[in-house]
């Protein structure tokens, strides 16, 4: 057995390098069964929105359910208590079998958010598992912000002041732009 | 799952359409759900720490060219383990809308990708005897089909006389379709108690796989030697066990006990007491962490990425590679060194129609494939910290040359086409040697040689790296 190229393509075509060959002796099939992947799309949501987590939720743009909106709040007694960050996802054509890509819509002062609200979490990038939803993915997030992994930051700056608690509150309240829409 | 009254937004009203065929099925159990697909286990796939999934879940989710991690645990595996038909078979007869909707909705996406798993119809197979209708043959042959049909007679003829009392045991439509004559250890022919699943599919009863002295379990039903440790026990299989059949399974849980206690210091073997993980002739999964690095300098030269064996299942397949020249399917069929030269006879993992008289060519694994591979180990890895090395999203607009190497996924389009993709290892180097950064070909270069230590530091200096290139990034 070996790889077919439909199940493992890659979620970002444009990002393919010009001029990669297709496998040799296998049609360039890049029909990827979006059928599967939307049903999995609609049973997250059906049971993220009987769940009813605390703190989290997340709804399909109207016209695409392969993007997402979705909400945390800060837990409380975390220095982001009170506060609400929106947040974007984006679902690859091979999901589950490779992560959605989430990204911070509303600022979010944290060592491990940069400027344009990349996220530095290991279970979005090489500890993915296809096991994980969206809801298990707003939770870590959720998570992160109480206890962020200061050691790799995208932001030093968060990182540095991560350490004084009180100083860090107030740099979250002045960074933080609470979404009008 | 019926009832949805919060929400009358359009999305949700799709999303009650799509499941409305649903409430004609039966309710399906929790604990065959599969965690990917989020629907009723098809083709169930026991893994070697007890978890299930799907046939394709289960191969969507492997890693191409790395051990793999299941998806519930993160145990880390090497063989792609064939379909469990006892569940199969099992489930076909609690569910039968259900799992008959799910075998449409497989087929139709296996007739997209025209790559299909293996046919465990038996039913058919009986039936038609000798006629087989062409795209039902490919799948099974000789002892695999053979014992597949005697459990149909067994379990068919049972199921009249044991019907009745399996009513009585739970008032559910779905039980009284099963009965306990399909869920028997083939070494103790009794109940299984804790069963637990080889990589063949077969299912024993946890104290009845014997871990012989060369620590190789060999299957008694297909003496097919279990590629790893000795399995654990399949949690949902066992739960359903102890639910469906209350007054057997506590019998079989005494007397299984009692035995133990009598025999315990006398079988030092079983499997209960003493796990060997020595294994010859396999590779033993690195089982220390699930770190990339240690595995791949272990086995990295060797890796033919996105290859698996047919017969014993490793995926991707470390060290010699066989390719049949013969089968036109467009899986292909592969054999890794030690299947190749042991000439054992199992079907494929697909539905390949390979025969012993195919011919097999040796694939080398091309030198350059290794480079490509290590610019990715350089590319993709994940320092120690959990932070990720290729923020390629923080730069408005990257080099190519991290372009280039942003998807493992790419490497499958370059796999088997040493020509073409050649040009293509071109392109990458000469895009390096294009980006601002001098500093990353060095470092491409001591990543040639290759230790842990330097692999390490280049994903760390990868990390700098970018935040140089994207130094337009302003701190907050």
């Amino acid at each position: 057995m070996s790889t077919i190229n439909g199940s493992y393509s890659d979620n970002t075509p444009s990002t393919t390098p010009a001029g990669l060959p297709a496998k040799q002796n296998v049609a360039p099939v890049k029909a990827v069964d979006t059928q599967s992947v939307l049903k999995r799309l609609q049973s997250e949501l059906m049971s993220l929105m009987m769940s009813g987590d605390p703190g989290i939720s997340a709804f399909p743009e109207e016209d695409n359910i392969f993007n997402w909106k979705g909400t945390i709040h800060g837990s409380n007694e975390t220095v982001f208590e009170g506060t609400e960050y929106k947040l974007a996802l984006s679902f690859p054509a091979d999901y589950p079998f490779k992560p959605p890509k989430v990204k911070f819509e509303t600022g979010c002062f944290h060592p491990n958010v940069d400027v344009f609200g990349n996220i530095c979490l290991d279970i979005l990038q090489d500890k993915w598992s296809s096991a994980y939803d969206v809801r298990t993915i707003l939770l870590s997030i959720q998570s992160l912000l109480g206890e962020p992994n200061t050691s790799s930051p995208l932001n030093t700056q968060a990182a540095a002041l991560w350490s004084n608690q009180e100083e860090y509150r107030k740099m979250v309240e002045k960074h933080y732009k609470p979404s009008t829409a | 799952m019926s009832s949805l009254n919060s929400s009358s937004s359009i999305m949700a009203n799709k999303s009650l359409n799509c499941l409305e065929i649903e409430q004609h099925e039966e309710t399906i159990s929790d604990s065959f759900i599969c965690c990917v697909c989020l629907d009723l286990l098809y083709k169930p796939i026991v893994l070697e720490c007890g978890h299930v999934s799907c046939f394709w879940c289960v191969h969507n989710s492997m890693d191409a060219i790395h051990e793999s991690h299941c998806p519930i645990c993160r145990h880390p595996y090497h063989h792609f383990p064939t379909i469990c038909e006892m569940m199969h078979f099992l489930l076909s007869k609690m569910y039968p809308l259900a799992y008959k909707r799910r075998e449409k909705q497989i087929l139709e996406e296996e007739t997209v990708k025209n790559c299909f798993s293996p046919q465990l119809d038996c039913k058919e197979l009986k039936s038609s005897n000798g006629s087989i209708p062409s795209h039902d043959s490919n799948m099974l042959s000789g002892q695999a089909s053979s014992s597949c049909i005697t459990r149909v007679d067994k379990d068919s003829s049972n199921m009249d006389s044991n019907c009745s009392a399996s009513i009585k045991e739970r008032d559910l439509p779905a039980i009284e379709r099963v009965s306990s004559s399909g869920v028997l250890c083939p070494a103790c022919e009794q109940l299984l108690y804790r069963p637990a699943v080889l990589n063949c599919g077969h299912v024993y009863c946890e104290a009845c796989i014997v871990v012989p002295e060369d620590g190789i379990i060999i299957c008694k039903v297909c003496d097919y030697p279990h590629p790893s440790d000795c399995p654990n026990v399949c949690l949902e299989l066992n739960n359903f066990l102890e639910e469906q059949f209350p007054i057997k399974y506590s019998a079989r849980r005494k007397s299984v006990e009692e035995k133990q206690a009598r025999f315990q210091h006398k079988n030092p073997s079983s499997c209960s007491i003493s796990k060997k993980s020595t294994k010859k002739g396999f590779i033993t999964p690195y089982r220390g962490s699930e770190e990339f690095i240690p595995w791949w300098s272990e086995h990295g030269s060797k890796v033919h990425a996105g290859a698996g064996c047919d017969y014993c299942g490793m995926y991707p397949i470390v060290g010699d590679r066989y390719r049949c020249q013969d089968c036109v399917e467009l899986i292909g069929f592969d054999l890794c060194g030690d299947c190749y030269n042991t000439q054992s006879k199992r079907p494929g993992r697909f539905n390949q129609q390979h025969t012993a008289d195919h011919r097999f060519e040796l694939v080398k694994q091309p030198d350059f494939l290794r480079n490509i591979m290590l610019r990715l180990v350089g590319g993709n890895l994940v320092d120690s910290s959990g932070a990720p090395v290729l923020a390629v999203n923080a730069i408005e607009d990257p080099p190519d040359g991290w372009i280039a190497v942003e998807s493992v996924d790419d490497l499958e389009n370059i796999h088997n086409n040493v020509a073409a993709a050649d040009e293509t290892v071109g392109d990458i180097l000469h895009d390096d040697s294009d980006t601002q950064d001098g500093s990353i070909e060095v470092e491409f270069s001591d990543a040639l040689e290759f230790s842990d230590n330097n692999v390490t530091s280049l994903s760390h200096h990868d990390h700098n790296n970018m935040d140089q290139d994207g130094n337009d990034d302003p701190p907050f």
